[in-house]
């Protein structure tokens, strides 16, 4: 193979390799939830209630419509577990399992039978303390198990992410170690209906019916799917977008690398032309030259880009409690490979078909698809030096320069994209802005002293935040919290808003989706619920948002009906703080105002090992892209010094060593790349990140904006590239004999 | 030879054809051609396959078909409701068990149901029509009214009080035990204001025999009308809930607690409405004249009628005036009862009441009076909304209970009475879907989903207390 096929392989390998990353990670991803909660025969809809008499229950379950099954559990939570190894655990969960269809899969060994001392454990707790089926688990109160079976159920993610441990036990087990002889009342539900897309018409009728049954909230198999994607800190729909990103960035470099490539071989054509062949032909010939470069090259590459993620790829999903992909994923990278070897080919073929239908004597004329060389002004290539001359090498094919300045600056993008997300985990993770409170301190202070801590530097905003805990008017058990601000909430809380819009008037309510769920609550209905002191308050439910608080059984409302109904209500002051702010300054001034304030925490995980898995598939995906970087500069590099071989021979002819030759290829090497990093910066700001980030819109608003050292990053690793894209080229071009380049010229 | 022609002959004059399969066509619009159904289960009804005729041997008899004697259908518990008016407790329903009648998610399309069913006996041109109890839900003049009018043919107004709904499923309630069709799924937005509106009812094409349920003369079919209750249903006094301390439970007494919510004895939610004089409660009498019919004995609406020359329907009127939902048979009914059965002579015979006689107070002995007279065919009823039939061995006879318009399955029954090769009779009866034209098909849809309603509680019956060849022997004398 010689070596431009083999440069071009390299590339094809190098974009195959963002394939395959980007549809493994993008397609475990997207399609993880699913699977997982088809082998587990996950639920379409789990209730949680007070315990109720199992046969009353049943009742009014079985009378709901589009209900194919059921069945319930009992959960007991705050139990201690141990294993042998030590490992110990102060919030493990018991799920009693009451028979009936589970709800889970067990993935290995066996589900809970009718044997003494079995336990069946969620698959998170097994790997992160290694147990097997066999192994000895120590329950509180239930003394002694062993593991009968491994369970995979993703209606929650799994431990450690989640912060207890489910284990699954009989009632038998219960019985032996309780000594209980009454019924066990379940206080968990299992429904699964014959059409899922048709829930909302049985949680309408299970709402209608629940009179009696305390602290009723419903869960839907969809709603689990949010619930994980909170969970995750919406990092699953970022890394979704991402991979859509990087298949565009592959693309664009796969197209404009074909491009080159005929452009390059225009003289052969002409060649080809004149002997009389066709152009249909021509073009034939070149697609099968390229299919033949690019299916192995891509084959591999997309390889190499699977295996580099699959690993972590896998951690995340198993963190997640979803299923990894398996065989399935054979299918994406097949569509991968096809999708890279089609773009490959016709990039190849179409120029090549464009070139070859033209007279054979215009194509041995040369240039860019004849269109004839601009004659650069006299007097000007003396000026600036041998980057300069670099520089107007690589700009003189206007086409080929715009390719690869888009190629790199959507690379580049992408690289400045990547270190906003991981910048967006930190966030994520210690400021509450990113999931809807965009407050960070709190404290409690007289109203008197508003004006003071408005006043300290650093802060932005400061209001009164009442809350107000409250029963639903309907004794439907649903403890309500009311929130209610001065003015306009959103200045401190905006979670995203699900249907509806903003309230606008004190009679008026935001309330939280689960609220919504569980008092059939939408846009244009009634809130009626009770203060403490037995009052009602109605308010008109102006929208639904997406609160994480209280399970989203929360309202957002004015200050004012909350004070009327206790007057004597004390609020918190939520305070905002400025872009960059010195927290511990704003911490000292609060604290000298006699208000030491306390700080607001962030909704995802603090889980390292978690947090190292998202590191472990982004570090794939950027090695990936920056070969893709690297061998766009190589390949503008390898054309330019492959046009300008005479101009370069008569360089070296003239005295010129290894440093003039990199010094010109360094000119043209920065023409691409300081171009390609503002178009970056301008990209990522303008197009990526707003893309990116509304994609996740659906749960909280994203601002994915790189600081100025990330930027500084890229562009110096864009000078790297350059610098190594120069080097390679130049010792190519510098074993080549000088005379060849004279011939030409 | 001679004879099986001439019974062919008899045959053809009524059911338009000849032989044995004739009679077993399935007539158009009747749940034999074609019936609503679940196939898959997800709360979405569906045109399904007829249902054929169960042969309901029991009592014997047997032969083949060979004469029509008569057509009748039967419509029962319409329980056409107004609504809006502030004599209901709608918010006991939540309570289940005997409570679970007073609110449908459907109750605003009542009057439409009715004449959706009308429209689909028309089309099978019964000879007549027993509507068997019910027809109104509160014993409301309005009511009563709305549901004479649909059976009557004309303009009929739903509305009640001011224009428009004004009630508990109105959209800014925030009540979640209600279902509010504008924020509930499933969601039918304008559709109170849409159940409102007046609308044409063609009437039956055939006569019409009225029954008395307790829901046509007591307050929400448990308690008399007292100045009180009056009070409540003409006032602009709207019980919307109880207060959430008062925690009556399913085992409550039903007809003392109707009482006194609407003797306002206990604490209670209200809020304003506009009133409307036509809502008052009708005494016995009032109802027997706006029906245009004359009580016997003590005002009560027992009467006979005939269809055809050789079938006559017993009438018999056994609600309880004292009040609560079980039917009672004074022991002069059961003597009137025993004289008319005489008076039928060689007719065949069919006796209707609201209340099953099997579940009446003295029920048993008008059962006896019945095993007593050769001829009779079937006791037929309403009130337990829930289609069932069952054989009365003493008799012999058929105990027929019929499914409301007002629950799934929102049907009404057809009867053809056929003489049998074998000297005896059968009692062919199929279950008759409303034709679903306009809101009547949501009041189905809603009717299905509902968890309190006729779907979960089985309300349709057994397919052989739907559609069933009755079949009796040859009388004794």
């Amino acid at each position: 193979m010689s070596r431009r096929r083999r440069l071009a392989a390299a590339g094809i390998a190098a974009a195959s390799i963002v394939v395959g990353t980007a549809a493994t990670v993008g397609y475990g991803l997207a399609t993880g939830f699913d699977r997982a909660a088809r082998k587990a025969d996950l639920p379409d809809v789990v209730a949680h209630f007070d315990a109720e008499r199992r046969s009353a229950l049943d009742a009014r379950v079985r009378a709901l419509p589009n209900l194919a099954s059921r069945s319930y559990r009992r959960e007991i939570g705050g139990v201690r577990l141990i294993d042998e190894r030590g490992h110990f655990l102060r919030r493990g969960t018991i799920h009693i399992v009451l028979g009936g269809r589970r709800g889970y899969a067990i993935t290995s060994g066996h589900d809970l039978s009718r044997r003494p001392g079995e336990v069946v454990i969620e698959r998170g707790l097994a790997q992160q303390w290694r147990l097997r089926p066999g192994d000895p688990l120590t329950l509180e109160g239930f003394g002694d198990l062993h593991v009968a079976g491994i369970a995979l159920s993703p209606d929650n993610v799994a431990f450690p992410l989640a912060r207890t441990a489910r284990v699954y036990v009989g009632v038998q087990e219960v019985r032996d170690a309780f000594d209980v002889r009454g019924e066990i009342r379940p206080d968990i539900a299992l429904l699964w209906l014959r059409d899922p897309t048709r829930a909302d018409i049985t949680l309408a009728q299970a709402r209608v019916t629940s009179f009696g049954i305390g602290s009723l909230s419903f869960v839907t198999r969809e709603g689990v799917r949010v619930l994980l994607s909170e969970a995750a800190g919406i990092v699953i729909s970022l890394l979704v977008a991402f991979s859509l990103v990087a298949l565009l960035a592959a693309g664009t470099m796969l197209a404009a690398g074909a491009h080159a490539d005929v452009q390059r071989r225009l003289g052969a054509i002409g060649v080809q032309r004149a002997l009389g062949f066709k152009p249909g032909a021509i073009a034939a010939r070149h697609a099968r030259e390229a299919a033949l470069v690019a299916l192995p090259a891509a084959s591999s590459g997309i390889a190499v880009g699977a295996l580099a993620v699959a690993g972590p790829s896998s951690s995340l999903l198993g963190a997640l409690n979803e299923q990894p992909p398996g065989a399935a994923l054979a299918l994406p990278l097949l569509t991968g490979l096809a999708a890279v070897v089609a773009l490959v080919t016709v990039a190849a073929t179409w120029p090549a078909w464009r070139a070859a239908r033209r007279a054979p004597a215009a194509i041995l004329r040369g240039g860019d698809l004849a269109r004839p060389r601009r004659q650069a002004p006299r007097g000007r290539s003396a000026r600036g030096g041998l980057l300069a001359l670099g520089a107007r090498f690589s700009l003189a094919s206007r086409g080929r320069w715009l390719a690869s300045v888009l190629t790199i600056a959507v690379s580049a993008g992408v690289v400045i994209l990547m270190l906003a997300l991981a910048s967006l985990l930190v966030r994520l993770r210690d400021d509450p802005g990113t999931v809807g409170k965009r407050y960070e301190l709190t404290t409690r202070l007289d109203r008197s002293l508003l004006p003071d801590v408005q006043g300290l530097p650093g802060v932005r905003a400061a209001a009164p935040r009442y809350q107000l805990s409250a029963a639903d008017s309907f004794r439907l058990g649903q403890p309500v919290r009311l929130i209610g601000y001065p003015g306009d909430h959103t200045r401190f809380e905006a979670p995203p808003l699900a249907s509806g819009r903003r309230l606008h008037a004190a009679d008026e309510a935001e309330v939280g989706v689960g609220l919504a769920d569980a008092l059939g609550l939408r846009p244009g209905s009634t809130l009626a619920v009770q203060a403490s002191g037995g009052e009602e308050i109605r308010f008109r439910v102006a929208g639904v948002v997406r609160a994480l608080e209280n399970r989203g059984r929360v309202a957002y409302v004015r200050d004012t009906p909350l004070l009327a109904a206790d007057p004597r209500l004390a609020p918190t002051l939520a305070i905002r703080l400025t872009a960059g702010a010195d927290r511990a300054e704003v911490v000292a001034g609060l604290t000298a105002l006699g208000a030491p304030p306390a700080r607001v925490g962030g909704a995802t995980t603090s889980n390292a090992q978690f947090l190292g898995i998202l590191a472990a598939v982004l570090r794939g995906v950027g090695l990936a892209i920056g070969l893709v970087c690297l061998y766009a500069l190589v390949q503008a590099l390898a054309i330019t010094a492959r046009e300008r071989r005479g101009a370069v021979a008569v360089l070296r002819a003239s005295g010129g060593d290894q440093t003039t030759v990199a010094l010109v290829l360094a000119g043209a090497a920065l023409a691409v790349a300081g171009p390609a990093a503002l178009a970056a910066v301008v990209l990522e700001r303008a197009a990526l990140g707003p893309l990116v980030g509304s994609f996740a819109a659906g749960f909280a608003s994203l601002k994915l904006v790189p600081t100025p050292a990330q930027v500084l990053l890229v562009v110096a690793g864009l000078i790297a590239l350059a610098a190594a894209a120069t080097t390679l080229v130049a010792r190519r071009v510098m074993r080549e004999p000088i005379v060849v380049g004279l011939r030409e010229e | 030879m001679r004879a099986a022609i001439a019974a062919c002959l008899g045959a053809a004059a009524l059911a338009a054809g000849c032989g044995a399969d004739r009679h077993a066509d399935p007539p158009p619009g009747s749940t034999r051609v074609a019936t609503l159904v679940d196939g898959d289960g997800d709360g979405v009804l569906e045109r399904g396959p007829g249902e054929p005729l169960r042969d309901r041997s029991e009592l014997g008899g047997g032969g083949r078909p060979i004469a029509t004697l008569a057509t009748f259908a039967q419509i029962t518990d319409a329980h056409v409701r107004d609504e809006e008016s502030p004599a209901r407790v709608p918010f006991l329903d939540r309570l289940g068990g005997a409570f679970s009648p007073v609110f449908r998610p459907q109750e605003a399309l009542t009057a439409q149901v009715l004449a959706a069913a009308v429209r689909s006996l028309n089309r099978l041109h019964p000879q007549a029509v027993a509507v068997t109890g019910d027809l109104a839900d509160n014993a409301q003049a309005n009511e009563l009214d709305a549901a004479r009018t649909v059976l009557t043919g004309g303009s009929v107004h739903p509305d009640s009080g001011a224009a428009g709904y004004a009630g508990v499923q109105e959209t800014d309630n925030p009540d979640p035990f209600y279902y509010r069709p504008d924020n509930d799924p499933p969601r039918h937005p304008g559709l109170l204001d849409a159940a409102q509106r007046a609308f044409d009812a063609p009437g039956l094409e055939t006569p019409w025999y009225p029954v008395l349920g307790n829901h046509d003369l007591l307050a929400q079919g448990e308690a008399p009308p007292t100045p009180a209750i009056q009070a409540v249903a003409t006032g602009h006094r709207l019980v919307e809930s109880l207060d959430p301390g008062v925690r009556p439970n399913a085992h409550t007494n039903a007809e003392a607690a109707v009482a006194a919510v609407l003797a306002s004895r206990l604490p209670e939610r209200t809020r304003t409405v506009p009133s409307d004089p036509a809502r008052h409660l009708l005494s016995p009498a009032e109802t027997l004249r706006r029906l245009g019919r004359r009580g016997r004995d003590g005002g009560r609406l027992d009467y006979t009628f005939d269809i055809g020359a050789s079938v006559r329907g017993i009438v018999l009127d056994v609600v309880d005036r004292a009040g609560g939902e079980r039917g009672l048979v004074t022991r002069a009914q059961v003597d009137w009862l025993r004289a008319e059965l005489r008076r039928a002579g060689r007719r065949y015979v069919v006796v209707l009441s609201h209340q099953p006689l099997t579940r009446s107070e003295g029920g048993e002995a008008a059962l006896s009076a019945l095993d007593a007279a050769p001829r009779v065919v079937a006791a037929i009823a309403g009130h337990r909304h829930r289609n069932s039939i069952t054989p009365r061995r003493s008799g012999p006879y058929w105990l027929v209970e019929t499914a409301s318009l007002v629950d799934f399955p929102q049907q009404a029954r057809f009867f053809r009475l056929v003489r049998t090769a074998g000297g005896g009779v059968a009692l062919d009866t199929w279950m008759v879907d409303h034709d679903g034209a306009g809101l009547a098909a949501v009041s189905r849809e809603l009717a299905y989903l509902d968890a309190q309603g006729g779907r979960p509680r089985g309300f349709a019956g057994r397919p052989e207390d739907r559609d069933a060849r009755l079949w009796l022997p040859p009388p004794s004398t």
